[in-house]
């Protein structure tokens, strides 16, 4: 799931949104004027640089440049695929690797090939440095052939790399372990040396496979084709953090080695964290809407147990002490307690801020429950409200709560769109039908004022509010859970008043358990 | 003191409560009918034939209690019982002649004191509203012609004035006025003024 995310944020990003600005700034704190190629990308692109780099110095030993396959030298020349890395620890191992560069390069070759799109002031733009780079790697200078030829086996070409990169060999063990391996782990060289990898990665993975892969025979062992996982690592201190590893077989002297580039993904988990933190305060914030309300939904059972109370008390102080009516009494008062209590873990289960919890859901249940608390609300708005739900309702995927927040936010939105209208007038229904292909459909039907043409394009944007004490998240939330969903959420004017809200979610069987509510 | 049985309705859209009330309220003893909505209540026709209160949620779906109360016209005593009875909707209902307004939830000895009060209010409406009813019965039983002479002596008019006034025989009048007062069962001139007033019969000159 962390590998789905990443990779399609790696994707969408934009070279130019990259702001390589701070990067060049370092470089001229550095006292450098070098125009240093880092080859060092995020996530997936980064460990074929850094294994395809690799490669190339390992392979240099042997073959002259030029005998690359297209395919690589293809790679190389493609700009569009490397990303820099503004990270300050990365300059200087580069620096080390590639200290002879700027005097092989064309400044020609550089201009021409420059990103028109790029700040003419921020020195060649990184497009033009991957140039540079291949013009180096390709080119025929004197300084490039001394390097090249210069023989760097695979194990100091890793060492230099400025990501955490280790060797596993075929029975699991780590045959090598890099400096950043060490900075990352905590652990010693000589502890890493032999160690399991399952030593770093103890718990398997959410992809499912494990470092652990088994052989499948030469057509995996391709040098440049990666597999990228997910996992939690675990430091020396015994501190846990998600990691995504890009795995890269590659065979040495009939042996294969596997060599894994491992990033620290803790800060995207840290961005996970204060997403669900945002679900959880707009639901709080919801629910405090509701407080009063709610206090009332307490309240009616509880009069309920007192007046059953005293009415015993009554007939025990009696002489004629009604066995029947004492019985009725005391029974309901058990059931008014029961009541008030499924109010309290209604509210509870609302209000807590547990982990998504995937099950499978009758939304049917998922209304109910919503209907139950705000009954009161509605009551005290002057809405009528109508439930029409379908039963034996297809299964779907979800998290219970999370549904459930999306239907009160509906729910208080339509009780907020009714609010002018004549007192005979408020009314808000909400129907849940099952869909002629499986999935499941809520909609939420007020007859307010409905929506104009601009309000519906914004609505689902996250801040955007017409509400006074709004804060304009409830259905950019509502829309980010219904999409973690595989549903989808939509709104829409009625033929007469006002507007509906609909809300689809598919069928359970279509949904991969696994998947869904956490990936946003 | 003979008084007719009282009886306390209790409309409550929350069916336990409403059953729960009810169960206590006939603990201590009363006459209880229960309504679990506000239309099934105003439905029955019998409301005022007995000295009854009203114990009304606030809140209901459909109609509100001060809905309820509006429609009621005065008829019984009402006793509001609310869960989230804001200051707004108490003085609406208060200003609007309630008898009293509890919140949920309430203690009994509140409860029933309210009730008992907003009984007493309800026996002596009741007895008046009967005493009404009888006089307006008697009233009924007067020709148009003894009406206008009632009309007449009530204002004080002597019965030479009111022969003047309805252009009749003094005597014919005195035979007139003689009916009203045995239909009326007036014994005196002062009598029947105090009887006219209860049933809101007017003077002739106050109209």
């Amino acid at each position: 799931m962390f590998a789905a995310t990443f990779a399609k944020s790696t994707r969408s990003l934009n070279p130019v949104d990259q702001a390589p600005q701070p990067y060049w700034l370092n470089q001229r704190e550095l006292g450098t004027e070098i125009p240093m190629i880092n080859p060092i990308m995020q996530g997936r692109d980064r460990v074929i640089d850094v294994v395809t780099t690799s490669i190339a110095w390992f392979a240099q030993q042997r073959y002259f440049l030029q005998s690359f396959s297209p395919d690589i030298r293809a790679f190389l020349t493609s700009g569009a695929t490397i990303r820099e890395r503004h990270d300050s620890h990365s300059t200087t191992s580069t620096q080390v690797l590639l200290p002879s560069l700027h005097c092989d390069i064309g400044v020609s070759s550089m201009q021409a090939t420059a990103d028109p799109l790029e700040d003419p002031d921020s020195a060649p733009g990184w497009r033009g440095r991957v140039v540079t780079c291949v013009s180096w790697l390709l080119g025929g200078g004197r300084g490039t052939r001394r390097m090249l030829n210069a023989r760097i086996p695979l194990r100091e070409a890793l060492e230099m790399m400025p990501v955490p990169i280790v060797t596993v060999d075929h029975r699991n063990q780590i045959t090598f372990a890099n400096a950043r391996t060490i900075e990352l782990f905590g652990y010693t060289r000589e502890q890493l040396a032999g160690a399991s990898a399952e030593m770093l990665f103890p718990i398997r993975g959410v992809g499912g496979d494990h470092l652990e892969v088994e052989e499948r025979g030469d057509a995996s062992q391709i040098a440049g084709v990666s597999t990228t996982q997910v996992l939690v690592a675990r430091r020396r201190d015994g501190v846990g953090f998600p990691a995504e590893t890009n795995t890269t077989k590659y065979t040495v002297h009939d042996q294969v080695l596997r060599i894994i580039a491992i990033s620290d993904r803790s800060a995207s988990q840290e961005v996970d964290r204060n997403r669900k933190e945002l679900v959880h305060l707009a639901r709080v914030s919801s629910l405090g809407e509701l407080a009063g309300s709610l206090a009332h939904e307490l309240k009616q059972p509880l009069t309920a147990i007192l007046f059953n109370a005293q009415a015993a008390q009554k007939y025990m102080e009696s002489e004629t002490a009604d066995k029947a009516e004492l019985r009725g009494a005391l029974e309901d008062i058990v059931t008014d307690n029961r009541r008030a209590s499924e109010v309290i873990q209604k509210i509870r289960t609302l209000a807590r801020k547990g982990d998504i919890e995937l099950q499978p859901l009758d939304v049917g249940d998922v209304v109910r429950d919503i209907a139950v608390l705000v009954h009161s609300d509605a009551l005290t708005r002057g809405v009528r409200t109508r439930f029409d739900i379908s039963e034996n309702l297809a299964m779907v995927w979800g998290d219970r709560v999370q549904l459930q927040q999306v239907v009160l936010n509906l729910l208080l939105n339509a009780f907020d769109a009714v609010k002018e209208c004549a007192p005979a007038e408020r009314v808000v229904e909400t129907t849940v039908r099952e869909e002629p292909d499986g999935g499941v459909r809520i909609t939420v039907k007020d007859n307010g004022l409905g929506l104009t043409v601009d309000k519906m394009d914004k609505i689902f944007r996250a801040f955007f509010t017409t509400k006074l004490q709004g804060l304009g998240l409830g259905l950019s939330i509502s829309r980010t859970i219904i999409t973690g969903h595989g549903g989808r959420i939509w709104a829409e004017n009625n033929n007469g008043k006002g507007a509906s809200f609909h809300v689809t979610l598919p069928q359970g069987t279509g949904l991969r358990q696994g998947c869904g509510p956490q990936s946003p | 003191m003979s008084q007719p049985t009282t009886r306390v309705f209790v409309v409550d859209d929350d069916e336990r409560v409403g059953c729960a009330l009810t169960r206590l309220l006939r603990a201590s003893g009363y006459h209880v009918e229960c309504f679990d909505s506000p239309e099934a209540f105003l439905d029955r026709t019998d409301l005022a034939s007995t000295p009854a209160c009203l114990v009304l949620d606030l809140q209901m779906p459909g109609m509100t209690g001060l809905e309820v109360q509006h429609k009621l016209d005065q008829l019984l005593p009402i006793v509001f019982l609310t869960g989230h009875g804001d200051v707004v909707s108490s003085v609406d209902a208060m200003k609007a002649g309630a008898f009293d307004f509890l919140t949920k939830p309430v203690s009994e000895s509140l409860m029933l004191a309210a009730i008992d009060r907003a009984l007493k209010r309800a026996c002596i409406e009741f007895a008046k509203r009967t005493q009404r009813a009888e006089i307006e019965e008697r009233v009924n039983h007067l020709t148009r012609r003894e009406r206008e002479v009632m009309a007449l002596v009530l204002t004080g008019r002597l019965n030479k004035q009111v022969a003047s006034d309805l252009g009749a025989a003094e005597k014919t009048i005195k035979i007139h006025r003689a009916r009203v007062m045995e239909k009326m069962k007036a014994r005196s001139i002062v009598e029947l003024v105090r009887l006219a007033e209860k049933a809101g019969v007017h003077a002739a000159d106050d109209e």
